[in-house]
């Protein structure tokens, strides 16, 4: 194995520890420079700016992943139809085909969820 | 576009759309009728395709093949995707929800299979290998209101999940140091290069091996096996035990013999040791087992023991006996599990127990369920002893040049003994012991069709060996090995 290879490596190991350092450190600047003087309101939990109300182990409705599943079939759908589309002055009729034929099948599996009453709020 | 080498995969795929399309916009009433349908256009398929001719090139960026042993493993996929569906119109009345979903993914899992038989590229493998993966996961997890069911399911996600993500960072490093994907590309930059230069090779060769020990549930990726096979569906279990092993081997046929055929010196030993393990622990873990489909779920990491003697091998002779090998097993196990298939659904339960004096409640399913366990163990003169035969040959004519596979022979004789017991008690069960129970339990026509196809192949082809020999021969040549 050549060092040329092995120094690609490199980009990951600054990566990750950059990726370490850049959140820490302003929560360590912060602990430095930061005056800290809590009242009960400040150190409340809260989310989204909303006071909390009850407990955080609340069931969810499951009905929620059936839309995060048919979601799904249009985040493919875009990942593949931009790069596609960019390059689509130059492709094949065969690319085109093969393009519709992939739609087709997202449509298809819409077209069973919509069927099966996924898309229904009961 | 090659149309003509997919034509296969693009039927089923066109079925299963229509099929699930079908149903969401006219529920069907009668499911079982359904899978009957299928199960025969599937047979249908299978007849079609002994008109198909193998291809001299790859096509598809040389990343897709149609030899002869592409067509044969996609035969012997079509055989199990229409006998499985044929058990699952029997078993569908105990599905709650999702009948003819049930079919779909049977039918998408098979076309996974079919694309695997052809793979020639590590890219392709993988797609295919993910597209059989995940119909499992959700097929063995198919019961979802029982237990051992959702264990199994649970099960198969986890360590599925982990092979796949060992298979991808395998691949990912024989792609990173050779820079290609494509088998025979492969095999000539590593014949050109020095072997032992690169450790980052022999990693990427162990996790791509490891991967696929995981689907042929071969020592020590088998952990799995006994809980999925007894917690999964019936018919699930069949399409593991038949379809999800022959794709693994052929997977494993063709990235060792093409892809990293000068590697062998390294990896011989490593799949030598892992046949003998296989033979070991399968064989013996089996003998204290009370649950049927359990004991056969020990009895498929034996299986997997025996057929990688033929990869260990690594001669014409070891691949033909493999491809004899499955394609004998295909029709014993399909017909145990579809005995056991039409035994449960009056008894409703799995254990050996139950199926005492099963040959006068139903003489015809326990003469299935005798042959099938007799035929597992290699008796004569059912199949399973040549196709045993076969791969003890390939391994004594490897042991003429390398004295360590008299010993992978010798552990394969004693394996073949011990699994005599525990085969012969189900025997015993059916025929020896008598039970409370002595209503008759009712065949269908189709699984008695079913049952005696299976049945005429297992005493044909132990007694008539050659036209599959000759088949397993010549589909053994694209490996072009001695």
């Amino acid at each position: 194995m050549t060092d040329a290879y092995n120094v690609q490596y490199l980009f990951v190991a600054v990566f990750l520890g950059v990726a370490i350092v850049f959140p820490l450190a302003p929560l360590v600047i912060a602990r430095l420079l930061a005056p800290r003087r809590p009242t009960p309101v400040k150190t409340d939990v809260y989310e989204c700016g909303v006071e909390a109300k009850g407990d955080a182990w609340v069931q969810f409705r499951v009905g929620y992943y059936v839309y995060a599943l048919v979601y799904v079939i249009f985040a493919v759908e875009a990942v593949f139809l931009y790069p596609w589309a960019v390059a689509f002055t130059g492709l094949s009729v065969g690319a085109v085909i093969a393009m519709l034929i992939f739609v087709l099948l997202l449509v298809e599996g819409l077209a069973y969820a919509w069927m099966k009453g996924a898309l229904d709020w009961k | 576009m090659n149309w003509y080498a997919i034509q296969l995969e693009c039927l089923l795929a066109i079925l299963a759309v229509v099929v699930l399309l079908t149903d969401a916009f006219r529920p069907v009433r009668d499911a079982r009728r359904i899978g009957l349908i299928l199960s025969a256009l599937v047979g249908l398929t299978l007849l079609y395709s002994f008109t198909m001719q193998p291809l001299g090139e790859a096509v598809f960026q040389g990343m897709y093949r149609l030899d002869t042993l592409a067509l044969f493993f996609k035969r012997l996929f079509l055989l199990a995707t229409a006998f499985v569906l044929l058990m699952s119109a029997e078993f569908v009345e105990r599905i709650e929800a999702g009948r003819v979903e049930f079919y779909v993914l049977l039918l998408l899992c098979a076309t996974g299979m079919l694309v695997l038989a052809s793979a020639n590229d590590f890219i392709l493998m993988f797609v295919a290998l993910e597209l059989v993966t995940i119909c499992f996961f959700v097929l063995t997890s198919y019961l979802r209101r029982q237990v051992p069911s959702l264990e199994a399911g649970t099960k198969y996600l986890i360590l599925g999940a982990l092979s796949s993500g060992l298979t991808v960072y395998g691949i990912a490093y024989l792609l990173g140091i050779t820079g290609t994907a494509n088998f025979e590309k492969l095999r000539a930059v590593l014949t050109e290069a020095p072997v032992g230069e690169a450790t980052g090779l022999w990693f990427g060769m162990v996790l791509v091996l490891a991967g696929l020990g995981f689907k042929i549930a071969s020592v020590p990726f088998q952990v799995w096996a006994p809980d999925v096979y007894q917690g999964a569906p019936t018919p699930v279990t069949a399409m593991l035990a038949v379809g999800s092993k022959a794709a693994g081997f052929v997977l494993l046929m063709r990235v060792l013999m093409t892809g990293l055929l000068p590697l062998e010196p390294v990896w011989g030993p490593v799949v030598l040791g892992l046949a003998g393990a296989s033979l070991v622990y399968g064989n013996l873990g089996a003998l204290p087992q009370r649950d049927i489909k359990r004991l056969l779920g020990y009895s498929s990491i034996g299986h997997a023991g025996y057929v990688l003697m033929g990869v260990a091998a690594v001669n014409a002779l070891g691949v033909a006996a493999v491809l004899f090998y499955h394609g004998q097993y295909a029709f014993t196990t399909l017909c145990a599990f579809l005995a056991i298939v039409a035994v449960t659904r009056v008894t409703g339960r799995d254990d050996i127990a139950s199926f005492a004096g099963l040959h006068r409640r139903a003489p015809i399913l326990g003469l299935a369920l005798f042959l099938a366990m007799m035929s597992l163990a290699g008796v004569p003169p059912l199949s399973g002893f040549f196709g045993k035969f076969q791969l003890f040959a390939a391994v004594i004519d490897r042991a003429q040049m390398d004295a360590r596979y008299y010993w992978l022979a010798g552990i394969g004789a004693a394996a073949v003994v011990v699994s005599l017991y525990f085969y012969l008690n189900v025997g015993r069960a059916i025929y020896m012991q008598s039970s409370d129970r002595t209503d008759a339990i009712p065949v269908s026509w189709p699984v008695r069709v079913g049952l005696w196809i299976c049945m005429g192949a297992m005493i044909g082809l132990g007694v008539y060996q050659r036209p599959l020999v000759d088949a397993a021969l010549q589909a053994a040549r694209v490996f072009g090995l001695e």
